[in-house]
């Protein structure tokens, strides 16, 4: 028994050795010859996952990258100058001062299989959204009363009331017409018929890998590359080893910052885009100490951007000055002008000393944060932001954290006194970088208890308002008010980094953050 | 035999109970510790309040405990796991009918390349000379120190990024879209020969061998360990001295000797193959395999209940089987054994 046991081994041990030996010579003879032979493809490597391939029901990041190269909306945004432009529209009209907007279709888009793209494909599919009501359902619902087809080619939509940034919501991905294959009344996570776009799904694998192909009947330009896979990693350091080895063209989301620095200095290619993703601190202006306006200004002076961009971030984020980022029409860098652009630490200590604090008695602040969520610099993000409030000799900062689930509970419930969070944008508006953070109605979920009448009055204003100008003038006030009050110390702002295999020879990032697979160039 | 089959009869019926328990206490501490699935996902975004109530009602997340529980259980009955609670509309089942082939096949060549490389350091560690013998030692005792991370980064920076041999392995995943496998059992190698596909076979074989590989280098030393000191042992004893008296030839002795230390490392290898198919979550993640380890970590920090209650019992299950086989093996391989 033992004998033969131990002969099985022996054998199944050999027949393993030979196959990984076969297998290597394959690869190793087949590594040349298949390369020349295929039409150029580009392999993107993300450490991101695809959750739900469909429009009415995901609400990720990456997600929506992946449908906005598959699906086609009413308007997009022009990568070079981030304005907003027709896309399945050809124009549009608002109509009783914004509530009623009507579009006009192109008559010449389609489907990946032929099918064309109409008015009701555009209705079918945002009332779709509406009836499954999935997590970004309420893009639609907090809007739209009702959309209709007048006729093939042009849609309706009433809204509840106007609003004059109705355009950068239509843009989103719920907005965006799906086949008609899609069940009209559930969700279908892994889907692939996909939209009017100028890719279509090939193959889709959770989790590994997918697969997109040009769309044969796409109006727009003919994508640049024959075929994109998009391969799905599970950490950073395996996103840049693949990169590295030659498993992929693309590194994109998300590299460490320490990796960033040192394949640019390897000679990689890095381009760099400036970022929608803000840093920010939620301070909780209902309960001692920080309900004191001095102290929140105190900590918001004592902060030195830059330093934590650098010594954190290696240079991979920027300091931002305000919760709108800059780049965004109506960014004010508010907390600049009120307290200077480094740690202004001798006015942290002179409003820290008019409310009573001194070296024997300090003011004693938590800070949280959560270690895995926004990667691991969070720890570090903690650590130096602490160092910069002592400094000021008058702040005893005790560090604490939770992991994510956790985090966000103690936060809706108000239970930090300060806290470290992230933002990226629902819609490219400085209404979204403001309004869920400001307007009484709508701040709860971050716990800070910040209410004030006139900000919410002046948010009311400028979302209703359809003329821009008017609009930068409200959003400079409501900014200014923020750096008075502080209810938040806004941190950074990410700018992206997409990592450029030795073949790769062009690639565009949208205004909204999305890589534009189309643009992505190979040689051969 | 008929004593055998009840003896299975009782083992598999005691997995009913087992998989209650765990699913009781999983139900139990999802739920006590803060955060739900609605906060993790929707809890930073500009949600409305009142659209977040109503997703939680429509997740069930509304109605009294005992009746999600109960709810879930009769699901679980009719093997139906639910749908995941942060990916709107999916069975939960599909997840583990997508992650579990990976996680299978992980296992099975982990575990073989953990066998292989224990019982031979083991061996080595005792009779080999010089040396190996001295290596074999080295790699018994730190083996189980190394970190998988570490030494997976090292094999894939070896063999991947800077290769020594002249051809690369692939850094992660588990088969190169390029190959166009046709997907039957959700298992690629049993796949790839069925469907006579070489090229995948070969390609499904090349991404399985650096994850093995690390498996088998960390998990191995244990075996090594315990077929080290038992083979000691048994080589010791005096029974063994009386056939050395007699003349019997030393690669006979060890035959001998290592059927009778197999019980003991049997039982291990039954334990450690179960965990295996638990997922492996640090080499799955180091090598980006799709597996249940990634998945699991994955829910729990999204508190996808219906997808952590669904996966938990599915082990719950897996694991049963398997110590029911193990026992199974253990009685075939010692007659002492009675059922």
């Amino acid at each position: 028994m033992a004998q033969k046991f131990n002969a099985r081994l022996a054998i199944a041990a050999a027949v393993v050795l030979i196959i990984i030996l076969a297998a290597g010579f394959y690869l190793f003879a087949g590594q040349g010859g298949e390369q020349a032979a295929q039409a150029p493809t580009v392999v993107i490597g993300v450490t991101d996952s695809v959750t739900e391939l469909d429009p009415a029901t995901s609400y990720d990041f990456f997600t929506w990258e992946v449908l906005s190269n598959v699906m086609a909306g009413l308007v997009t945004y022009d990568p070079d100058t981030g304005e907003i432009v027709g896309d399945l529209a050809t124009g549009w009209e608002a109509r009783e001062g914004g509530k009623v907007w009507v579009f006009t279709l192109r008559p010449d888009a389609k489907f990946a299989d032929g099918t064309p793209c109409t008015a009701q494909d555009v209705v079918r599919s945002i009332k779709r959204v509406m009836t499954i009501g999935g997590d970004p359902s309420w893009l639609v619902t907090e809007f739209v009363e009702d959309v209709r087809a007048i006729d093939d080619y042009t849609v309706e939509f009433r809204l509840k009331q106007p609003v004059g940034y109705f355009l950068a919501v239509v843009a989103t991905i719920p907005y965006h017409p799906v086949h008609p294959n899609y069940p009209d009344n559930e969700p279908a996570p892994d889907a692939t018929w996909g939209g009017c776009g100028p890719y279509k799904i090939s193959e889709f694998k959770r989790g590994e890998y997918i697969v997109l192909e040009p769309n044969p009947y796409y109006y727009g330009e003919k994508p640049k590359n024959g075929k994109v896979i998009i391969k799905f990693y599970e950490s950073s350091q395996a996103l840049r080893a693949a990169l590295e080895a030659g498993d992929i063209d693309v590194a994109w989301r998300t590299l460490n910052p320490a990796d960033i620095r040192d394949l640019q200095d390897r000679g990689y290619n890095v381009k760099e885009a400036p970022g929608l993703f803000i840093r920010y601190i939620v301070v909780k202006v209902d309960a001692p100490p920080t309900d004191r306006k001095e102290v929140r200004q105190a900590l918001a002076a004592a902060i030195d951007r830059q330093e934590l961009a650098d010594r954190v971030f290696q240079g991979t984020m920027e300091p931002l000055y305000s919760m709108v980022p800059s780049g965004l029409w109506a960014h004010y860098p508010a907390f600049k002008d009120k307290y200077g652009e480094g740690a202004n630490i001798d006015l942290a200590v002179q409003l820290l000393r008019s409310v009573g604090y001194d070296e024997n008695n300090k003011l004693k602040v938590e800070l949280w944060y959560t270690p895995t969520h926004y990667g691991d610099t969070e720890a570090q993000l903690a650590a130096v932001i602490k160092e910069q409030w002592e400094a000021t000799g008058l702040i005893e900062v005790t560090l604490k954290s939770s992991e994510w689930g956790q985090y966000v509970e103690q936060l809706s419930q108000g239970q930090f006194m300060l806290s470290l969070l992230g933002w990226y944008p629902d819609y490219l508006d400085p209404d979204n970088f403001l309004t869920p953070f400001l307007l009484s109605t709508a701040n709860t979920w971050t716990g800070t208890g910040y209410v004030n009448p006139q900000v919410d009055e002046l948010l009311q204003q400028a979302m209703t308002e359809t003329d821009q100008e008017t609009r930068a003038q409200l959003y400079k006030q409501v900014q200014e008010i923020l750096a008075e009050d502080v209810p938040y110390i806004p941190l950074l702002q990410g700018k992206l980094y997409v990592v450029l295999g030795p073949n790769v020879v062009n690639v565009e990032i949208s205004p909204l953050q999305f890589l534009i697979y189309s643009s992505i160039e190979v040689t051969g | 035999m008929g004593s055998l089959a009840r003896y299975i009869a009782l083992r598999a019926a005691l997995i009913v109970p087992s998989v209650l328990i765990l699913y009781t206490i999983v139900f139990v501490v999802l739920r006590v510790i803060p955060g739900d699935p609605v906060l993790a996902v929707l809890g930073t975004k500009s949600v409305p309040p009142e659209e977040l109530e109503r997703i939680r009602e429509r997740l069930g997340l509304d109605k009294p405990l005992y009746q999600q529980y109960i709810e879930y259980l009769m699901g679980v009955l009719r093997l139906d796991f639910g749908e995941s609670m942060v990916y709107t509309g999916r069975p939960v089942w599909n997840d583990i009918a997508d992650r579990f082939p990976a996680t299978l096949e992980l296992a099975v060549f982990g575990f073989l390349a953990s066998v292989v490389l224990g019982l031979a350091s083991g061996v080595a560690a005792v009779k080999g000379r010089g040396p190996i013998r001295a290596l074999a030692n080295f790699y018994a005792v730190t083996g189980y120190t190394l970190f998988i991370p570490w030494i997976g980064l090292i094999l894939i920076y070896v063999f991947a990024v800077n290769p020594i041999l002249p051809f690369r392995l692939p850094v992660g995943g588990r088969i190169s879209p390029e190959v166009g496998l046709r997907e039957v059992t959700g298992l690629y190698i049993v796949d790839s020969i069925i469907t006579g596909n070489i090229p995948a076979l070969i390609d499904v074989l090349a991404h399985l061998v650096l994850p093995s590989v690390t498996l088998g280098i960390v998990l191995g030393s244990a075996y090594a360990r315990l077929v080290r000191s038992h083979l000691r042992e048994v080589l010791a004893s005096e029974i063994v001295a009386g056939y050395r008296a007699r003349g019997i030839p030393e690669i006979l002795l060890l035959r001998h000797a290592l059927r009778n230390t197999m019980v003991p490392i049997v039982t291990y290898m039954g334990l450690q193959f179960a965990i295996l198919l638990g997922g492996a979550v640090l080499t799955e993640t180091t090598f980006s395999w799709p597996g249940l380890g990634t998945l699991l970590l994955e829910r729990i920090e999204l508190r996808d209940y219906t997808a952590i209650q669904g996966v938990v019992i599915f082990f719950a299950f897996m694991i049963g089987l398997v110590s029911l086989v193990v026992d199974v093996i253990y009685a075939l391989l010692d007659p002492r054994i009675r059922y």
